[in-house]
């Protein structure tokens, strides 16, 4: 199993598409935002732009990298025949999306790291401890989209995943605050949005406020729902070989 | 039961209204190399996939090694090489192979396996730029990356040209010298008839002959007795042509010279020439040829649908 997480890691970094889409965008838009804006400027309740974006950006890398790494290739590789393939070595059947989420999560990092970066660099102060809890909530934050992704890359062919997946995360995106805040209007349904409840995971570094547990058990919630579905649709995938 | 290496007991498969394998009963027992002949259709993959247990049979049991599927290739003792199976992209063809060795049981060197496969020199290139013929060998490296006990191939050599076709079955032949069994689904008869020292026919799901190929020959009455009878040497009456032991089939054509050429397809053609003499003809220009498996394939899968459409 070691050696296909390894192998699935080395490929995702090989994979150009993958760092101009997941790392490189991100960060264009963030240094965007923050000129569009005016790095000074405060926005949802006090907070600054950099602060927000930084965040934000952070997670629609992380999203990004991990619905196209998991549903597309899950999806691709369901046709090309190589999970067939897979099946017919000593490999336990779950090796193969076990390994996918592996290096779903390693690959997040760079999208999270590389805006950190960036978001320093332009005067977001933090305590250490607040960089490291905060890397740490968006990271671990990821599975949940990470189990999204594997579930859709089950539910449908190569040609048909694209668009699902890129419509599931512009909608996820647009109304959950990647690329504004979420307005008082909006903030009932964004409650129901995963891309949301991840952003809010932010929110502890402002200052007089803790870690948002609503969205914490909101996001464990959609969790166990991705991963069932993922589930069922993996057996069902393994029934028809 | 030790002596099995695969076992289908009365197996049975379909998809919607489509019988892929129909009361499928066969045994392959160690060290044999079987070819599984069909035309396209005829349950050939359905029947590897449910040996392997990428597939579940509807009736019937299948078993290998004594065991489930699954078991057998948990435990290393199965390689596969599908037409289904697909390779992954963007990795070099070392890595994939270094990984097939890796995650096998009992994996052997990727090195090595590279040099049985003839694909040492692809080691560098990404698998995403292969073409088809050298994908097959990269295919054929993963299905012999650790010391299997049977070696499962399905039609193997589709698209690799003349010459690497016979350093593949030099390969195979290798492996199975080594004392493994191999089972291969063809559709070039020659490779069955040259390498198969046992031939299973599949057809319209059903088993429809297994021997070897010699067998299969003779059953299809597959030897042609050709000769002419001249005016000059005596009249021949056509039942007594009809008559010999093995006929099952003659063509009798009438030259305008009187000349009568003959040709009888037979199953038993040393009878079948000797009762020619013993009538007291006097065949010319004799000639006793084998048909070859091609001819009797298409005699036997022929018969079947005959018998079918009563």
């Amino acid at each position: 199993m070691k050696t296909l997480v390894q192998l699935e890691i080395l490929r995702t970094l090989r994979n150009k598409r993958y760092l101009m889409f997941t790392v490189l965008y991100p960060a264009l838009l963030y240094v965007f935002f923050i000129s569009a804006y005016g790095s000074a400027e405060t926005v949802a309740g006090g907070l600054s732009v950099k602060t927000y974006f930084m965040v934000s950006m952070a997670t629609f890398g992380a999203v990004g990298a991990v619905l196209t790494g998991s549903a597309q290739r899950i999806s691709l590789e369901r046709k090309s025949g190589w999970v067939r393939q897979l099946r017919l070595t000593a490999l336990p059947g779950r090796a193969y999306t076990i390994a996918k989420i592996a290096s779903c999560a390693v690959t997040t990092l760079p999208a999270i790291v590389v805006v950190f970066v960036i978001g320093a660099f332009e005067g977001v102060s933090l305590s250490a401890t607040e960089w490291l809890g905060l890397g740490l909530a968006l990271w671990l934050g990821s599975f949940v989209f990470a189990a999204l992704g594997v579930a859709l890359g089950y539910a449908a062919q190569p040609d048909a995943v694209q668009p699902i997946v890129m419509i599931v995360y512009m909608l996820m995106a647009l109304l959950g605050g990647t690329w504004f805040p979420v307005g008082d209007s909006l903030r009932t349904v964004a409650q129901f949005n995963p891309v949301y409840l991840y952003n809010q995971l932010a929110t502890f570094v402002q200052p007089g406020q803790s870690l948002d547990l609503a969205a914490v058990a909101g996001l464990l919630g959609f969790l166990v729902v991705f991963v069932a579905g993922a589930a069922f649709l993996y057996r069902k995938d393994t029934k028809q070989a | 039961m030790s002596t099995e290496v695969a076992a289908f007991r009365q197996v049975s498969k379909s998809y919607g209204t489509v019988q892929a394998v129909n009361g499928l009963d066969l045994v392959l027992r160690p060290g044999e190399t079987v070819a599984l002949l069909g035309p396209n259709g005829a349950g050939k993959s359905s029947s590897l996939d449910l040996l392997l247990g990428l597939r579940e049979p509807d009736q019937g049991t299948v078993s290998l090694f004594g065991g489930s599927p699954r078991a057998a290739i948990e435990a290393g003792r199965v390689g596969a090489m599908l037409q289904s199976g697909g390779l992954l992209g963007e990795v070099k063809v070392r890595e994939l192979v270094r990984f097939a060795c890796d995650v096998h049981p009992r994996g052997h060197n990727p090195a090595k396996v590279m040099e049985q496969a003839g694909i040492t020199e692809l080691a560098e290139r990404k698998v995403d730029k292969l073409s088809g013929g050298q994908e097959q060998r990269v295919r054929f490296a993963l299905a012999i990356a650790g010391a299997n006990d049977l070696i499962v191939l399905d039609e193997p050599t589709t698209g690799m040209d003349v010459s690497v076709r016979r350093q593949f079955w030099a390969a195979m032949r290798a492996e199975a010298d080594a004392g493994r069994t191999v089972l291969f689904a063809t559709h070039y008869l020659e490779e069955a008839d040259s390498i198969a020292d046992r031939v299973l026919v599949l057809h319209r799901g059903r088993l429809i002959a297994d021997g070897t190929s010699a067998e299969i020959k003779a059953k299809a009455g597959a030897r042609r007795i050709s000769f002419e009878l001249h005016p000059a040497d005596g009249a021949a009456e056509e039942s007594v042509l009809r008559a010999l032991p093995g006929t099952v089939g003659l063509d009798l054509t009438t030259r305008p010279d009187g000349v009568r050429s003959v040709r009888i397809r037979s199953t038993d053609a040393d009878a079948g020439v000797a009762g020619l003499y013993r009538a007291g003809l006097y065949p010319r220009a004799l000639e006793v040829t084998s048909l070859g498996l091609e001819q009797a394939f298409l005699t036997i899968t022929g018969e079947a649908d005959e018998e079918n459409a009563r």
